[in-house]
C-alpha cells in the first residue's frame, strides 16, 4: 500500500516539475511584460441601439430592419439647404448601387423638428430624395435620447426670415447600423454619391 | 417700365463703355434646387467669375419667386450645421466665388408657390458699386444636381 502511494506521489511530483518546467520556458519566451500604461480619458462611444418611432403608416421598429444595412439621418423638413444637400447625395449613392445590394439597405429620415414635421409631411418630403427613405418622428425627449445615444446633435436657432422664426442646427451624418443592429459608424455630411457607394459596399461585404 | 430701361440702357450705351462690377462678373450655369413638397425654402447656386481687376462684392440677390431672398452660408461648427445670413459675397479680382450646396448660396425663403422642374427663375445679382445683372436659374432636381455638378462636365476624367 505504502509502496503505491510513494509511486503516485512521484509521479505528481515529477509532473508538477514538468509544468513548471514548461511555465518557465513559456515565460521566458513569450512574457512579454506589458508597460503599464495611463488610461487616456476617452467620451463614452456612442452606442445605438433600438428605437420605435412614428411614420405616416404607424410605427417603425428599428429591429424590423434587422438583416439589413439601415442608414439614419437627423434632421428636419424646413431645413433649407443641409439636409437636402446631405439626402440628396446619399440618395444618388443609393440609386447607384445594384438591384441585390440595395434589397440589403435601407434608410430612415428622422425628423428632430416634430412641432413642424407631421408624419405626413415627412413622408412626402423623405420620398422625394428616394422613394426607400422611411421619414419618422416622436415626441421631444425620445428624439433628444435617440440622438444622444448616436452621437447627433441638434439645437433650436431664433432665426427671423425662417419659417415659423426658427431653425434647427443640426449635425448631418448619416449614421450605419449593422444587420444585427449594431451602430457600426457614419457617413459625413455630404459625402459624394461615389463615395457612399464605396462605403455601403464595403459594409455590406464585412456584414 | 420698358421705356425707362431702354433709356436707361440707351443712356449707358450712350456713356461709353460703363464697366460696372456686373459687366466684369462672368455667371456660370446658375440653378434653383428643386425643393421637396411643402419645404417653404430652397437655394439657388451658380458660379461668380471675376474677369476684372477689382475685387467685387456680391450684397443682393433678388428674385420674384419668393418672398425673400438672402446671402447665406454653411457653418461646419464642430460637426454641427449652421446656416446662416452672410452681408455679401466676395469676388476677388480674376477669382472666382463658388455658390454650392453645404456652402455659400443664394437663399430663396417662403416660395410664392412650388417651383417646378425645367422652370426657370431670373435671379438679380447686385453689386457693391450699384451695378446689377439678372440671370436666368433653371430649376433642376436635388439628385440631378448632385450627379452633374456644375463645372464637372467640361471635362471627362473617365
Amino acid at each position: 500500500m505504502g509502496w503505491m502511494q510513494e509511486k503516485t506521489q512521484e509521479r505528481l511530483l515529477a509532473t508538477a516539475a514538468a509544468v513548471l518546467a514548461g511555465l518557465l520556458l513559456w515565460l521566458t519566451i513569450a512574457w512579454q511584460p506589458e508597460l503599464p500604461e495611463a488610461p487616456l480619458p476617452r467620451a463614452a462611444a456612442p452606442s445605438g441601439g433600438d428605437f420605435v418611432l412614428e411614420s405616416a403608416t404607424g410605427p417603425v421598429d428599428l429591429r424590423s430592419f434587422r438583416g439589413r444595412l439601415t442608414l439614419i439621418y437627423f434632421g428636419y423638413t424646413y431645413c433649407p439647404d443641409v439636409c437636402p444637400t446631405s439626402l440628396a447625395a446619399t440618395s444618388e449613392g443609393l440609386k447607384r448601387l445594384r438591384p441585390e445590394e440595395a434589397a440589403k439597405v435601407a434608410m430612415l429620415f428622422v425628423s428632430v423638428d416634430p412641432e413642424r414635421d407631421t408624419p405626413a409631411r415627412l413622408k412626402e418630403y423623405a420620398e422625394f430624395f428616394h422613394p426607400g427613405i422611411v421619414g419618422v418622428t416622436g415626441k421631444p425627449e425620445e428624439l433628444a435620447s435617440i440622438a444622444r445615444r448616436y452621437g447627433a446633435f441638434y439645437a433650436r436657432q431664433a432665426v427671423a426670415t425662417a419659417g415659423d422664426g426658427y431653425v434647427v442646427d443640426h449635425t448631418s451624418d448619416t449614421y450605419v447600423v449593422g444587420p444585427d443592429g449594431r451602430l457600426l459608424g457614419k457617413i459625413g455630411h455630404a459625402t459624394p454619391p461615389d463615395e457612399v457607394v464605396t462605403i455601403i459596399r464595403n459594409y455590406l461585404k464585412q456584414n | 417700365m420698358k421705356k425707362v430701361s431702354l433709356l436707361f440702357s440707351a443712356l449707358c450705351l450712350s456713356a461709353g463703355a460703363w464697366a460696372g462690377a456686373a459687366d466684369q462678373i462672368t455667371v456660370q450655369e446658375p440653378y434653383v434646387r428643386l425643393a421637396p413638397p411643402n419645404a417653404p425654402a430652397t437655394g439657388a447656386f451658380m458660379v461668380l467669375k471675376n474677369n476684372g481687376d477689382k475685387d467685387v462684392k456680391l450684397l443682393k440677390a433678388d428674385n420674384p419667386a419668393s418672398k425673400v431672398t438672402e446671402l447665406h452660408n454653411h457653418i461646419n461648427d464642430n460637426g454641427v450645421m449652421k446656416m446662416r445670413p452672410v452681408a455679401a459675397v466676395e469676388i476677388k479680382a480674376k477669382g472666382e466665388a463658388v455658390l454650392k450646396p453645404g456652402s455659400l448660396h443664394v437663399m430663396l425663403i417662403d416660395l410664392k408657390a412650388p417651383l417646378k422642374e425645367g422652370d426657370s427663375v431670373p435671379l438679380t445679382l447686385s453689386f457693391d458699386d450699384g451695378s446689377s445683372k439678372t440671370v436666368e436659374a433653371k430649376v433642376v432636381r436635388p439628385s440631378a444636381a448632385v450627379a452633374m455638378p456644375p463645372m464637372q462636365h467640361q471635362g471627362h476624367k473617365h
